[in-house]
């Protein structure tokens, strides 16, 4: 009985839920020097903020990522949530990960990944999946 | 040369039709590659998913792409299968009924055409997500709410057409279509309703035009290929509230099922009320592993230890009320009346008005969440439904329950249903749950609901919506006049569609022998 394994996952979800998402985009950016005094902090990602995710952002694979990818891995979302699972909080949210490379983030889109489906290349075309991959790997560490 | 080729057509004919079809749409849009069509597979399977490979896929952007691409399967011979956006998982996905049939992908007809926000009604194309119109609607600053699925990843048009459901008042999707644009088997365009009239200025207000009604026609059926259609959509209420209550013992199902259909006829609760046990939604939660590592089904000790951590029930179901704030608050007063006694405690209803954070309401908002059930077993996951529509009497689902519950428990399969209750109707849902790569759980799962249907259609229940893989098996339960309504359907089938070109099979309806 691994109970304890459900709260881990559970309390990894509101943590998730705690970080926000005001400027997804500029996140790496600028590593904040102390934390912002608590009023100033930015709300909770809510499952809405999840799915407009970077509506308003100039990179065209970062908006890509918020139509076709947010739901299900940004904030409370299924896709996080089996990855947090599988591979620890820190690796839940793909706009975080530093970890990515674009031909990875592409074969995992196009063949799926234990329970992500793969995606048609009518529903996300090759030039948009660069897009969105050439986003997810940007932070990417040699 | 094609790898797989549809029914009855021969690798020449095939070829020259592609090279046609490539004219239509473009050849970016025509796909026939063995990695193209992996990825049109049903990622929930029961197995690797050949059974029901297709042997090419195309995406055309227009309604006049469909119509030419209709034409050209008839003067080929080759049979098309729509999807929408290909996203009914648990019911076969993208993939076919009958191998070797070319995906028609409507992906790209993926408008918004019009949000009548006076109205409350909207005009979409087949591909439009309920994510994407959610996005819309917010982006807009729309004040119209949306009913969405379960799985919401999949289309708006798609769901409501296979009669798909969600948990507002809106949520019999099928009901809130008016007026249809389809493509019939011809390649000839047709509107419904009020759309009939050239020029109309009431298709999205009116549902039965003049005449007979056909919508109805090209629900869960194969007679044509919708390309629009006008859905319903929720005024923001001034008020809503709702609640989650867990019912501690397996018996509570008789009398709760009960009390919320008499709300249900009654319109006090406005919306299909969902009734599940512990694994409904410990499964999106946690996995099986979590709780107990054993064979054969969950033991109720187990079932009960994840009750308690969780804070569920054995059923634990959600309402939600929806109006103005004095019929809200005085349907809660009812309802606090009608279940406190018999829980013993004071429910809480969490209240959100105008200007409230949209999480805090009862309106739909998309979500995938529910797809983390397939992930019970481990491995790669899919899920399996069976829901036989019953009458509204709880102890008659009670006892239903238990009966299907010891069927899994001998089984070895792990217990999950649920009741949807509907307006006048109850739907046990019979979820079952498999890694798909493991061939013992594939097996379990088509025993387990070849058994519920045969059980169902002995005590006169039978099933709203099927999977591809047992559309006949289904259908063949609808046996009055010994199958007096598939003679129907078939005949219609052949008079509308006599090369048999649109989704051969679905339903039952124009199967190949």
């Amino acid at each position: 009985m691994t109970g304890s394994r459900f709260f881990a996952v559970l309390a990894f979800g509101l943590c998730a839920a705690a970080i926000g998402y005001s400027d997804p985009g500029r996140a790496g950016d600028t590593p904040p020097v102390a934390p912002p005094p608590a009023a100033a902090r930015p709300r909770p990602a809510s499952t809405v903020d999840a799915i407009l995710f970077g509506r308003s952002s100039a990179v065209e694979g970062e908006r890509l990522f918020g139509q076709k990818c947010a739901f299900c891995h940004v904030g409370p979302s299924t896709g996080a949530m089996m990855l947090g699972r599988r591979l620890g909080k820190d690796k839940a949210e793909l706009p975080k990960r530093t970890d990515l490379a674009a031909d990875y983030v592409k074969a995992v889109v196009r063949n799926g990944l234990v329970n992500m489906p793969p995606f048609t290349r009518v529903e996300l075309t090759d030039a948009q999946l660069d897009r969105i991959a050439g986003y997810l790997a940007r932070q990417a560490r040699p | 040369m094609a790898s797989l080729l549809p029914h009855g057509v021969s690798p020449s004919g095939f070829a020259k039709a592609l090279a046609q079809f490539r004219r239509v749409v473009g050849d970016q849009w025509v796909l026939d590659s063995e990695d193209d069509r992996q990825t049109y597979i049903d990622p929930y399977a029961l197995g690797d998913g050949k059974d029901h490979d297709s042997s090419a896929i195309i995406a055309p952007a227009s309604v006049e792409e469909v119509q030419a691409i209709v034409r050209l399967a008839n003067a080929f011979k080759v049979p098309l299968w729509p999807v929408s956006r290909g996203k009914n998982l648990g019911y076969g996905g993208s993939s076919p009924a009958e191998k070797g049939d070319v995906i028609l992908d409507l992906n790209r007809l993926n408008r918004i055409l019009d949000v009548n926000e006076r109205q409350a009604s909207c005009l979409i194309e087949p591909g439009v997500g309920f994510f994407d119109l959610f996005r819309h609607l917010k982006e807009s600053g729309s004040h119209l709410w949306m009913s969405v699925p379960g799985n919401s990843w999949g289309s708006v048009i798609g769901n409501a057409l296979d009669r798909g459901i969600g948990y507002t008042p809106f949520g019999d999707h099928c009901e809130q279509l008016c007026g249809l644009e389809v493509v019939l088997p011809d390649g000839s365009l047709v509107r419904t309703g009020m759309g009939a009239m050239e020029g109309s200025a009431t298709w999205q207000s009116y549902k039965y035009g003049y005449g007979p009604g056909w919508d109805q026609m090209f629900m869960q059926s194969n007679f044509g290929i919708v390309t629009k259609a006008g859905v319903w959509l929720q005024p923001e209420p001034e008020m809503t509230a709702k609640i989650t209550l867990a019912l501690p013992n397996f018996d509570d199902a008789g009398w709760a099922i009960d009390i919320l259909c008499d709300l249900r006829r009654r319109d006090v609760i406005q919306h299909n009320i969902v009734f599940g046990s512990p694994v409904r939604a410990a499964s999106t939660m946690s996995q099986r592993a979590d709780w107990y590592d054993g064979k054969g089904a969950l033991p109720d000790s187990v079932s009960e230890t994840m009750m308690k951590k969780l804070g569920l029930g054995w059923w634990t179901t959600k309402i939600s009320l929806f109006g103005h704030e004095g019929t809200v608050t005085a349907q809660i007063d009812l309802i606090r009346r009608l279940f406190e006694p018999k829980l013993g405690r004071a429910l809480e209803f969490e209240i959100w008005k105008q200007g409230d954070p949209p999480e805090k309401s009862a309106q739909g908002i998309p979500t995938t969440m529910g797809l983390q059930c397939v992930n019970w077993y481990g491995g790669r996951g899919g899920h399996l439904s069976f829901a036989p529509v019953m009458p509204q009497d709880g102890s008659l689902a009670l006892a239903y329950a238990r009966k299907i519950k010891a069927y899994y428990e001998q089984v070895g399969q792990d217990y999950y249903a649920s009741f949807t209750i509907g307006r006048r109707h109850i739907n046990n849902v019979s979820l079952i749950l498999y890694n798909r790569d493991e061939p013992e759980a594939v097996s379990r799962a088509d025993r387990l609901y070849r058994h519920l249907l045969a059980e169902a259609a002995a005590s006169g229940f039978a099933e709203y919506r099927g999977h591809i893989s047992y559309m006949d098996a289904v259908a063949q339960t609808y046996n009055f006049g010994n199958g007096a309504l598939r003679r129907l359907n078939d005949r219609i089938k052949a008079t509308l569609d006599p090369n048999n070109i649109i989704a051969p099979g679905r339903n039952g309806i124009g199967r190949h022998a």
